[in-house]
């Protein structure tokens, strides 16, 4: 039960953890990591019934997918840039970053190490069924391996989309034009291609 | 309901879902014999089968759903010499994109990572990019249009 008890106080770092993209941006008081993953958890769950999925494993799934932020804390894909001063950043946000097929790999392969090492400190002293089972739903949303995994890490980007909207519809305080590139090449799935459309009527059209 | 579509695979692909396909088999005739299978000790077990350690009917429909996807798998191959100047499945893309260059490679859904740069053909990137050949520029339109001129195109695979 110990055990139990410190990872959960552990996890619950992630309650004041605030999502650095809308640091970056300048949002005040902005959303925190595990308020984003308490609405795509929701998400997931209400459009993976439309698929037939596997909710149990959209919903555990959902909730496991960023806990490695913990200790590995939040990335954007504007990390590689690392301007040094405030200025630079607004011109740099203002895109889509755009990187070569090396640099993608080597990102990626970095950041799964990075985060898998995380992971791996926080589940520690965790019962053996339980870790494995959180090492393999990670590893699935990481890579994509299952029809639920792909779908997850889809519904990731989409609440991101749903969020950056709301910060942006009052005064604009951002370029919207980067979620929008980044949506159009990272979602293919049919229901939530059909989402985006709902969300860009309700905020872009009148 | 099984979906009636067609599922475009790589080679390496198409050998995963089989590979997938003949474990689970294996895993149901364990299962309904009442035994357990020694792959649920490992440690780098497939997050795949781990569900369908609770529940048979999950690990049935993942078996219809891989039965599908073989019965309707199509193998990307490189298109004739003439025709490798258009995008097709499997090519590798170089495009422009808002002043800046990416590079994609155009692959079935099932393969689709967007974080190393394998777009899905189903994706509305993906979907335009298709048919085009280098020169050309395609628009894709979200509430943002953005342009994407097509650099080189190129199969590495045989």
């Amino acid at each position: 039960m110990e055990n139990l008890l410190n990872f959960f106080i552990e996890i619950g770092k992630l309650k004041g953890k605030k999502r650095r993209g809308w640091i970056l941006r300048g949002i005040k008081d902005p959303e925190t990591i595990a308020s984003h993953t308490f609405r795509m958890a929701i998400i997931a769950w209400l459009l993976g019934e439309k698929k037939k999925l596997n909710i149990n494993k959209i919903l555990k799934m959902s909730l496991i997918h960023d806990l490695c932020e913990i200790y590995a804390g939040d990335t954007t894909p504007y990390d590689e840039f690392r301007p040094k001063e405030k200025k630079q950043w607004k011109e740099i946000l203002k895109k889509w970053p755009r990187l070569s097929r090396g640099e993608k790999e080597k990102i990626f392969l970095e950041k799964y190490k990075k985060e898998n090492e995380a992971l791996e400190k926080l589940i520690f002293k965790l019962p053996s069924s339980l870790k494995k089972e959180i090492r393999s739903l990670w590893a699935d949303y990481e890579k994509g391996l299952t029809r639920e995994g792909r779908f997850v890490r889809q519904v990731d980007r989409v609440e991101n989309l749903l969020q950056a909207l709301e910060y942006w519809k009052n005064d604009k305080p951002f370029a919207i034009g980067p979620w929008w590139v980044q949506i159009e090449e990272l979602v293919d799935d049919p229901v939530l291609l059909e989402f985006i459309k709902t969300l860009d009527k309700k905020f872009h059209q009148k | 309901m099984a979906e009636e579509k067609k599922f475009y695979l790589t080679e390496q692909g198409l050998e995963k879902i089989k590979k997938e396909y003949q474990d689970l088999k294996n895993l149901k005739l364990f299962k309904t014999r009442g035994e357990i299978p020694k792959i649920w000790q490992s440690e780098d077990l497939n997050p795949e089968y781990l569900s369908f350690q609770e529940d048979l009917s999950f690990l049935e429909t993942r078996i219809v759903e891989l039965e599908n996807i073989l019965k309707h798998a199509e193998l990307i191959t490189a298109p004739p010499k003439e025709k490798q100047d258009i995008v097709n499945l499997g090519a590798q893309v170089i495009v422009e994109v808002d002043g800046q260059t990416d590079e994609f490679t155009i692959v079935g859904t099932l393969e689709a990572n967007p974080s190393l740069g394998k777009i899905s053909n189903e994706s509305p990137v993906g979907r335009t990019l298709l048919g085009h050949r280098v020169g050309e520029e395609v628009i894709v339109s979200s509430p943002i249009q953005t342009v994407y001129k097509i650099k080189k195109i190129k199969y590495s695979f045989s």
